[in-house]
């Protein structure tokens, strides 16, 4: 299956600041998972992330200057376009997410889905119980604004086909692209799917400061409404 | 002063809002990505009610009556916070573009080489 799946040109894009002591990590268990094409971008690191993920073989990809996950998902999708890909795979650079699910994300590809969305709240063992209350608030606010419900909105391990990859056109930088693809969905009509993936809130990928925490919840929710107003 | 049996102000606000609306309408009607018909709902929401409490003053009352306030609104307090909110609207529009652009040259530069020797892999 890994082999018939990897003749798919599938890219696995790694979005990553400040990740040097776990990036390596990230992208062995990748690789360890049966995909070898793995792009990073380094989103304005202070640290040797960039060093890091190219001592490992992956193609990685450096912002001068932090422009926020979004962007740096974006940078990797573009990416992963001009290298000609039939699939993009976007899992966050903090390792709390497992490579493993990918196969049953493409599985899904394969048979006619062009976005999965990878959720948390179908399986939220071990998922702090803050972080569910934000979820379900971000949640809300993706359907009052872009009309489509989905349990886990602001979830960043998602797959996408050639085709979605070719219509979702996204603008914003930060945690509010989570909610913008949903968006995209939407508009263009694409056929998803929600499918549960394993997280692993580990005391590294908890102690980030640059986490989607309640203070960047409240600024994604206030770009979300400006980017509607201006 | 008046110009058409308008106040100044309301002349004023009326042409800003009009041409915010107008701005709005034709990235709708160009099919700008950006420009869902959503954002032009809210875009006309806003300022059709600026225009709205600007030319028919008396609206204000009845609003008032219904959230349980009483009183006339100062005209000057009035027109100064319409001048500040729209200042700050331009200001955060115009941040907001310069931050979208800054995050276009980035993505540029980090891929300027993508299929050469920019890429750090050391395959």
């Amino acid at each position: 299956m890994i082999e018939q799946i990897e003749s798919k040109k599938t890219f696995i894009i790694v979005p990553a600041f400040n990740e040097e002591k776990i990036i390596g990590e990230v992208i062995n268990e990748i690789r360890s998972s049966g995909f070898s094409d793995i792009i990073v971008i380094d989103d304005g690191s202070m640290d040797d992330t960039y060093i890091e993920a190219g001592k490992k073989g992956a193609r990685s990809f450096r912002h001068k200057i932090n422009r926020g996950k979004g962007a740096a998902v974006k940078t990797g999708i573009e990416a992963a376009k001009k290298l000609k890909a039939h699939i993009a795979v976007t899992m966050d650079g903090d390792g709390q997410h497992n490579p493993a699910d990918i196969e049953k994300m493409i599985e899904l590809l394969e048979n006619g889905y062009d976005v999965i969305l990878g959720t948390r709240l179908k399986n939220p063992t071990g998922m702090p119980f803050y972080k569910i209350i934000a979820n379900k608030i971000g949640n809300f606010f993706t359907w009052l604004m872009y009309g489509l419900w989905v349990t886990d909105s602001q979830s960043g391990f998602r797959a996408f086909s050639k085709k979605a990859l070719r219509l979702i056109d996204t603008k914003t930088d930060r945690y509010e692209y989570d909610s913008e693809v949903i968006r995209e969905i939407r508009r263009n009509k694409l056929k998803y799917a929600e499918i549960p993936i394993e997280v692993r809130y580990t005391t590294y990928s908890m102690g980030k400061k640059n986490k989607q925490g309640f203070v960047n919840g409240l600024r994604t929710v206030y770009n979300i409404i400006w980017d509607l107003i201006a | 002063m008046k110009i058409f049996g308008l106040h100044l102000y309301q002349a004023v606000v009326a042409i800003l809002a009009i041409s915010m609306i107008y701005q709005g309408f034709v990235r709708y009607i160009r099919r700008e990505s950006s420009q869902t018909i959503l954002k032009f709902l809210v875009r006309l929401v806003i300022w059709g009610g600026m225009i709205t409490v600007t030319l028919f003053p008396d609206v204000t009352n009845w609003f008032a009556k219904v959230i349980g306030l009483q009183g006339n609104i100062n005209a000057v307090i009035l027109t100064g916070f319409l001048f500040v909110f729209l200042i700050i609207f331009k200001l955060l529009s115009s941040i907001e573009r310069l931050e979208k652009q800054v995050s276009i040259l980035t993505r540029q530069d980090a891929l300027e080489n993508i299929n050469g020797e920019n890429n750090n892999s050391k395959k």
